[in-house]
């Protein structure tokens, strides 16, 4: 298909859809006006309800918990898919050998870089372990603290140099704690049922508010999506990472 | 200025969406339809937005100040880490289709022997 012609499907569309936009933008709410009642009444109530202070954690690991196990399996799926396809072809051998291109030299490492990956990882990544554990009281949780845990992780290669990196960055364990997080988010879920709750309910003390502990089963939960997260992300960059290295001669 | 979030929202899916209909090259494809996401982002946060609210965290505020809508931050914080995850899903599919056909343009690919 060339590109005037997908233009042209693209102009037919917009033809068909052009007659409803002017009653969905004069539909639009004026901004700034909110007219969602969900979000009130999750704002009035989770406080006294939960004991957090970080509603949207309260929404994402409580209220809406069973979606958000939902998107957790996406993520993993997403994740394995991704190592599914690309160890397909290249296989699970692992070597330091990075690959070359003819006529490009590879440049040597510089010690600013490593100095300053060298500062600034371990903050990263101890900084995403805060964000992490401040889940139910300031804002972060689990998705972003994970993230964060994972940019640390990169950080750490552009510091090592990939064979350094991969001495402590090894498959097993990764997939361990990728898989691992997504299996306690799942089972977590079945904890309450034990006691004759419903799936996910929130049975356990909740604790007191602003206390890293507040929350109860949330607690539980938002660690499993930063391990999950964090595992995750660290498999796409190993895996991805992988790619750039040269087939192993003894094979 | 109430109109401006719209806009760019707006604008934001179109220039994807047009990226995504011309383009010649999947990586680029991929970077579009990003775009194109994030133009959701925009009009989440937007529709949570009310003026002369805070943020939904009462740890320094106590329960019962304005707040905004706490439900779509959480759609929107889960979607962006699910997306990264999910391109890079589609940048996996593109390195293996480059490595089956030797090209990334949708033009030149041809139905898979």
């Amino acid at each position: 298909m060339t590109p005037r012609l997908r233009l042209v499907l693209l102009a037919l569309a917009l033809a068909c859809i052009a007659p409803a936009l002017p009653a969905v933008i004069g539909a639009l709410p004026v901004f700034g006006s909110h007219p969602l009642p969900y979000g009130d009444i999750i704002n009035r109530l989770a406080p006294a309800e939960r004991h957090v202070t970080n509603m949207v954690s309260a929404v994402n690991f409580d209220y809406r918990g069973f979606d958000t196990l939902g998107e957790e399996m996406m993520l993993f799926v997403a994740v394995t898919g991704t190592a599914v396809l690309l160890r397909g072809t290249r296989g699970e051998a692992i070597t330091a050998l990075p690959a070359t291109v003819p006529g490009r030299q590879i440049p040597p490492h510089s010690e600013a870089l490593v100095l300053t990956a060298r500062w600034f990882a371990p903050v990263t990544i101890l900084f995403g372990i805060y964000v992490v554990l401040h889940a139910t009281v300031t804002p972060g949780g689990g998705f972003q603290g994970g993230v964060i845990i994972a940019s640390g992780l990169l950080l750490l290669y552009l510091g090592e140099g990939y064979a350094g990196w991969r001495r402590f960055m090894r498959n097993g364990p990764l997939d361990a704690i990728e898989g691992g997080g997504a299996a306690a988010y799942a089972l977590a879920g079945f904890g309450p049922m034990l006691v004759g709750a419903q799936y996910l309910q929130n049975v356990l003390p909740l604790g007191s508010m602003k206390l890293l502990l507040s929350g109860g089963l949330m607690v539980v939960v938002n660690a499993s999506v930063a391990f999950a997260v964090a595992g995750g992300f660290g498999i796409l960059f190993v895996e991805f990472l992988e790619e750039t290295r040269a087939e192993d001669p003894t094979q | 200025m109430t109109l401006l979030p719209w806009a760019v929202c707006v604008w934001l899916f179109a220039i994807g969406l047009y990226g995504i209909i011309t383009s010649r090259h999947y990586v680029h494809l991929i970077g579009c339809l990003s775009v194109v996401q994030s133009a959701t982002y925009v009009l989440l946060l937007a529709i949570g937005f009310r003026w002369g609210a805070g943020a939904p965290i009462f740890y320094d505020h106590p329960p019962g100040t304005p707040a905004v809508d706490p439900v779509v931050q959480a759609l929107v914080l889960t979607d962006i880490v699910i997306g990264a995850a999910v391109t890079a899903l589609l940048l996996a599919l593109a390195l293996q289709l480059h490595r089956r056909s030797g090209t990334l343009d949708p033009e030149a690919l041809r139905p898979m022997q």
